[in-house]
């Protein structure tokens, strides 16, 4: 690190943070401001009238807890499935290498395909109907239905090579000599996994768990593809109360109520590890 | 690998049955099945309970060629994405360069900074922009969806290019310095092409990010400017579902990503990924 004059440090950070302070910062102030705007040409200056509309109205709080159900479920599911998916690949080498570059995949795709995959195969006439019903096996209404399980599952899907590929990073980075210290003391796969790579990969799963939790909460072509009519995800009722009705103030309460959740769980956590304010440069990204 | 090679032949399978049969049942099934929608024959029809369609044909793949829109949109989606991830690579290297290199005050905020519209949900964004730019006049062009999905690309390089500077050892620099280049030359000459992995690596991340990015493009540029990944909504969630011509175009989107997907693949030595997010 070499000392530096404040002129040159403004001008490196200013392309980057430059333009995120215009193009993210400012707008997401506006959001907030907005947020207490009234509606109409005589517009007050000053009024709670949008957040008393979204936090009185029913649908809006259906909407409010369907999308947290919407990003709580895929998260669960994911780690439910991402969590074996990497440990099975510290067990074994050679598939490591040929699965390790194809579960990838889902990472490319975009999420209007996920959601497009989930709908050919799991709505009615899917392929899955057609291939269990023959066997006597009845599928649940899995598209467009109540608990919103086809846009869980499209976003599970989303979601797992990039769990996998946070979490199987971490347990990789673990010293083998730990692992093998703990097998000579006569541990078994399970204890291992238990009491060793899932402690010491706990940073990368916080972080998977998190970054899943966030993208998901605010997801709109999912549940706009695949979910119900009833209730609707904040997510869809900020662009139809915006582009097709003009409610600008009520869109912009929801996005700052979106935003709350999703920083409010991340403060949550730097809160429990205690991190925030110390520059942790060793710790971070890549060492 | 110890452990490894001390489990039976039996786990081995076993490890090897979950691996695959997940790959299988997730991924290939379903692509599959996509495969055969973009070739059925839509004249005789595929009905339950067949599994395969009874007759194909590539009357989809016609009406994708012949509709005036799909081809220009894959066109736009490759010259926005190309835009995008030229414009994030030149914003984010000098505030990378920043991070990496210089001690000061602030500095974990401006981390914090950086990070957060990755926590923001992209609606939020998207839909304040969307407002912004219709009373600017850049709704439903091409810069403003380029504009819109900077936003998304940008922190994502940041964090790559900080992380890959980092490892590079500052004694180069200092040498340089020391035989008489001036800072510039110095950045120019030792940092960039030092850096070269990290750009490469999130140059083809931020092409990917863009090309599918549907809710900042959907919000800023429909219905005038449509990307291939909003034009394609236009098929499922349109009034009517039209599934083969869906099927031909979710190809025209996955193709060019699975490409430059192993590309990357063969190019990385690391995981560029897990080395920007594996700790927030």
């Amino acid at each position: 690190m070499t000392p530096v004059r404040p002129t040159t440090l403004l001008l490196c950070l200013l392309p980057g943070v430059g333009y995120l302070l215009v193009f993210f910062g400012m707008p997401l102030v506006r959001v907030l401001v907005n947020s207490f705007s009234g509606r109409g040409p005589q517009t007050e200056v000053f009024t709670f009238t949008p957040w008393i509309t979204l936090l009185t109205t029913p649908v809006y709080l259906d909407g409010l807890r369907f999308s947290v159900w919407l990003a709580v479920a895929p998260t669960a599911l994911s780690l439910l499935i991402a969590l074996p998916l990497s440990a099975l690949m510290q067990a074994n080498e050679t598939s490591r290498r040929f699965f390790g570059s194809l579960y990838r995949i889902p990472l490319v795709v975009p999420g209007i395909v996920a959601a497009f995959l989930v709908l050919v195969m799991l709505d009615r006439g899917g392929m899955a109907s057609r291939i269990l019903t023959p066997l006597g096996i009845a599928l649940p209404r899995l598209v467009r239905d109540e608990w919103g399980l086809g846009a869980i599952i499209a976003s599970s899907w989303k979601n797992i090579p990039f769990m996998t590929l946070i979490i199987s990073g971490s347990m990789a980075a673990i010293n083998k000599d730990v692992l093998s210290a703990a097998r000579t003391l006569g541990a078994g796969r399970f204890t291992i996994l238990w009491r060793i790579q899932l402690p010491l990969a706990q940073p990368g799963i916080t972080a998977a768990v998190l970054l899943t939790f966030i993208s998901s909460l605010g997801s709109f072509v999912v549940p706009n593809l695949l979910g119900p009519s009833y209730p609707l995800p904040l997510s869809v009722h900020m662009y139809t109360e915006g582009f097709t009705k003009g409610n600008w103030p009520l869109v912009y309460a929801m996005g700052t109520l979106l935003s709350i959740v999703a920083v409010g769980v991340l403060l949550t956590y730097y809160a429990i590890i205690g991190s925030i304010g110390q520059s942790d440069a060793p710790k971070r990204a890549g060492a | 690998m110890a452990i490894g090679m001390r489990h039976s032949q039996r786990t081995q399978l076993w490890v090897s049955l979950g691996l695959y049969g997940y790959l299988i049942l997730t991924l290939f099934v379903p692509l599959g099945v996509i495969a055969l929608w973009a070739f059925y024959d839509p004249a005789v029809g595929w009905f339950p309970p067949d599994i395969v369609p009874r007759s194909f044909s590539l009357s989809a793949w016609g009406d994708v060629l012949s509709d005036r829109h799909i081809l220009p949109s894959a066109l736009l989606s490759f010259f926005v994405s190309t835009v995008v991830t030229l414009l994030t690579a030149t914003l984010a290297f000098p505030t990378a360069w920043a991070l990496a290199q210089f001690p000061f005050r602030l500095k974990r905020a401006v981390e914090v900074f950086v990070l957060a519209p990755m926590i923001v949900p992209g609606i939020v964004v998207a839909v304040s922009l969307g407002e912004i730019f219709f009373g600017l006049g850049l709704a439903g062009t091409v810069q403003g969806i380029i504009l819109v999905q900077t936003v998304g690309t940008l922190p994502l390089m940041i964090r790559i290019l900080t992380a890959t500077l980092e490892g590079i050892p500052n004694e180069l620099i200092l040498a340089a310095r020391t035989l008489g280049a001036p800072p510039r030359v110095a950045v120019m000459r030792i940092a960039l092409p030092l850096a070269w992995p990290g750009f490469l690596a999130g140059g083809l991340l931020n092409f990917i990010a863009s090309f599918e990015e549907f809710e900042k493009s959907f919000m800023v540029g429909a219905p005038q400017v449509q990307t291939l990944a909003v034009r394609l909504w236009s098929y499922l969630g349109g009034e009517i579902l039209v599934l083969p011509t869906a099927a031909a175009v979710t190809f025209l989107l996955l193709v060019p990503m699975l490409i430059i997907f192993f590309i990357a693949e063969r190019l990385m030595k690391e995981d560029v990924m897990a080395a920007g997010l594996g700790k927030l």
